[in-house]
């Protein structure tokens, strides 16, 4: 599995990225939620203790109030704010004081700014809003500023004698604990979001390459099947008895049973091919035999009688004859490998060259023969394999043909591809026959020596080319040959 | 010193009824473990258990005297110089602090106030200790008379701190513009409590007066009050007594007549008339100290 195959736009990248998504997207939320419960709860317990703070000292004062003990105010006043467990400076007491009801300070826990006996001063519009407030409050009250850093709020606790009110006490917390606390569980929640995401993600990532490795594995061995070398298809590890298990067992058995077939196949080649030489081996014998036969007996008689000049006259031209058959058979079978040790592949010829050769070869006969050629100048085919292919088809349409029959030359480009077509108005080729069409030394001709398809067909596949026949009986014959145009020039 | 500590303390407490000794705002009222070491100092060399009790005022005290619950008490030239009908207590010693049984009243301000005299100090608010403090109430009382002012409205407003510590507390804090302080706390604070002290200025130092005394109840048996006066007297000559003398930044306990305390009986006179003791003009002392009980 390369490094690619680990960050593509695919299935692991998406599946690792959604479960990635989804436990951030729950952890987040939950995350809020808390963070906003916790922020609720921190602020009741802040106001709880505002309120428990001022009413700790609201208890003593009536006494000191009415007794002008201002000292005793002041001093359960500091006691309060040093009480605060801690003394940090965002627990602290921010600031502290009794009233009497017209709002003059009793006491105060910044006495030199707030001295004794006088209105507090106000450094702000909130200052002046909680004072005014403050007087009004009856009952023990909170009261805010902003929510801010720098925000606070007051515990605010009326002091009554016998109902009659005597002032209030205001405690004023920070909301700088608040801030912190909360600050401190949003931390601690980001902290775990960001745990569970990456866990998420190493979750995801693992599932998702548990689920794509065999597909990986799988396209893989798919392009391996496409290439054809179904012998180097790995086997799929099938980890789980899941669907995914289920499909690459399946995917194994399928890339067994082609290598099974392909091997079988190729043995069938390898036995037809085996067939085919004997088949060969058999024509070449037979072929080569006849006149053998009867140059043997030539040779016999000229021996006997070696002074008669009519015989060496008579037999001398059966003797030519029958040698320059077996060349003719010997040098067909030997073409491929000719053209193959040949350097005619790079001598350029026009297929218009074949012309003068196929008119000469219809011989004055009433034959209508048609030259298509759509393949333009600008492709040049190379070698003689074309020209032998084109030949071998044309002689053999010009000889099934009938007088007055029509021959068809047709060749063009499609795409990568050069097609050739040849085409006759012949009798066609019985179904029983087309199995055997391409085989060495099958021949419905008199004195044909079967060879000429059978080399047409090494031709085309030796130029990874494709050759078709369309035949009806009573019809005709097309046979379509395409060829590469990368084979056809160079 | 742990377990003969208890052990003389059953003793003690099996064999007698407690000595009870009265304590006000002239000790540093923090110092709990200190009165605790001396009481058990004067429960072994008297014999007896002796049991510092503590109050918050001279009234609180003097009522205790006169009823019976203290037997001893040291009080303030102030309470010991008023008028009793009948007399209940009787003058034993009168501690020597540098050299002398006197000690002034100093009226302080904060060390970042401007005021430098009383006068400054028209309209601010006062820290007095105890409404029967020579040092923390009546001299500057008699300061205030002695101008003609109007006692009561010369400050904005004042209160009582009933302890000399906490009315340098007070003016440390900046609650009080000014208070008034025995200059012994005010000194023993200055080397104990420097936080406090050093916040504070003295603009005014008034004549030597006697050191507040310790008396003992005429009820008392007369052998137990000679035993405790030379108990006490005797404390700079041995050195676990003078461990606490030191504590106490005391010289030792002296013995001073009567009459080391006639300035401050002039003062009172000059401020109210004996025989109105009840009905004085120190109303808001009066208020302070109806609850107490």
């Amino acid at each position: 599995m390369s490094w690619l195959n680990l960050f593509p736009k695919g299935l692991s990248v998406k599946f690792a990225l959604t479960i990635t998504g989804v436990v951030a997207g729950v952890a987040f939320t939950i995350g809020a939620v808390i963070v906003t419960l916790d922020w609720q709860r921190f602020q009741r317990e802040l106001e709880n203790k505002a309120l428990l703070l001022a009413h700790s000292v609201a208890v003593t004062a009536s006494e000191d109030i009415l007794r002008n003990d201002y000292w005793s105010l002041y001093k359960s006043l500091k006691n309060m704010a040093n009480q605060i467990p801690g003394r940090s400076q965002d627990t602290r007491v921010l600031t502290g004081m009794i009233q009497d009801p017209k709002g003059i300070v009793l006491a105060h826990l910044n006495p030199n700014e707030n001295p004794l006996g006088k209105l507090p001063v106000h450094s702000s519009k909130i200052d002046t809003r909680l004072f005014t407030a403050a007087l009004e409050v009856r009952k023990p009250t909170i009261l805010t500023s902003s929510i801010g850093a720098s925000g606070f709020l007051e515990g605010v606790a009326p002091i009554y004698s016998d109902e009659k009110l005597l002032g209030v006490v205001r405690v004023r917390l920070s909301y700088r604990e608040l801030h912190l606390k909360a600050q401190r569980s949003a931390f601690v929640i980001i902290g775990i979001t960001l745990a569970l995401v990456l866990l998420g993600s190493l979750l995801g990532t693992a599932i998702s390459r548990r689920i794509t490795m065999p597909l990986t594995a799988m396209t893989e061995g798919m392009e391996t099947v496409g290439r054809g070398e179904l012998s180097e298809i790995k086997p799929i590890p099938v980890s789980n008895d899941d669907e995914l298990g289920v499909l690459a067992s399946a995917f194994n058995k399928m890339a067994k049973e082609m290598a099974e077939k392909k091997s079988l196949e190729e043995q069938i080649a390898v036995s037809e091919k085996l067939v085919a030489l004997g088949r060969i081996s058999a024509g070449v014998a037979h072929e080569v035999n006849n006149p053998l036969a009867g140059m043997m007996n030539c040779i016999d008689t000229l021996k006997k009688h070696p002074d008669d000049p009519e015989l060496v006259e008579r037999y001398l031209p059966l003797l030519d004859k029958g040698l320059n058959r077996i060349k003719n058979i010997v040098e067909s079978l030997l073409i491929e490998l000719r053209i193959e040790e040949s350097e005619e592949k790079n001598h350029s010829t026009s297929l218009e060259d074949l012309r003068d050769i196929v008119e000469s070869e219809i011989n004055g006969r009433n034959i209508d023969f048609v030259w298509d050629n759509h393949m333009g100048e600008d492709v040049l085919i190379n070698g003689r394999r074309v020209q032998q292919i084109v030949l071998n088809l044309l002689k053999n349409s010009i000889q099934a043909v009938p007088d007055s029959g029509v021959v068809r030359f047709r060749t063009f480009r499609d795409g990568d591809c050069v097609i050739l077509e040849v085409s006759d108005n012949g009798p066609g080729i019985p179904a029983e026959y087309r199995n055997q069409l391409f085989d060495p030394f099958f021949t419905t001709k008199a004195n044909g020596t079967g060879l000429g398809l059978w080399i047409v067909y090494r031709l085309v596949e030796s130029m990874r080319g494709i050759i078709e026949v369309e035949s009806e009986v009573g019809s005709g014959t097309l046979f379509q040959v395409t060829l590469p145009t990368i084979e056809v020039s160079t | 010193m742990g377990s003969g500590a208890h052990a003389l303390d059953h003793e003690i407490a099996n064999t007698s009824r407690p000595i009870r000794f009265g304590l006000t705002a002239v000790v540093v009222r923090e110092n709990l473990r200190f009165l605790d070491q001396w009481a058990y100092y004067l429960s072994k060399k008297m014999g007896q258990p002796v049991k510092f009790v503590r109050r918050r005022s001279y009234r609180e005290v003097m009522d205790m005297l006169e009823s019976g619950s203290l037997d001893f008490a040291w009080i303030c030239g102030f309470p010991y110089v008023q008028k009793r009908d009948p007399e209940f207590i009787k003058l034993i010693s009168v501690p020597v602090y540098k050299g002398n049984p006197l000690y002034h009243s100093f009226i302080i301000v904060h060390n970042d106030s401007p005021y430098q005299s009383l006068n400054d100090l028209r309209g601010k608010t006062f820290a007095y200790s105890d409404p029967e403090s020579n040092s923390g109430f009546l001299y500057p009382q008699y300061l205030l008379a002695q101008k003609g002012t109007n006692k009561e409205t010369f400050f904005r407003q004042s209160f009582f701190t009933f302890n000399h510590a906490e009315t340098v507390e007070a003016v440390a804090d900046r609650f009080a513009d000014g208070g008034a302080v025995d200059s012994y706390i005010w000194e023993y604070l200055k080397e104990f409590r420097p936080d406090l002290a050093d916040k504070t200025r003295v603009i005014n130092r008034s004549p030597a007066f006697g050191f507040p005394p310790l008396v003992a109840r005429l009820g008392v048996d007369l052998e137990t009050v000679w035993r405790m006066k030379r108990v006490i007297m005797g404390m700079d000559k041995d050195p676990d007594g003078r461990k606490f003398l030191n504590g106490l930044k005391l010289d030792g306990f002296g013995s001073s007549p009567p009459n080391l305390f006639d300035n401050i009986r002039m003062m009172a006179l000059k401020i109210r008339s004996p025989q109105l003791r009840d009905n004085s003009t120190v109303s808001k002392a009066e208020a302070n100290t109806v609850n107490t009980e």
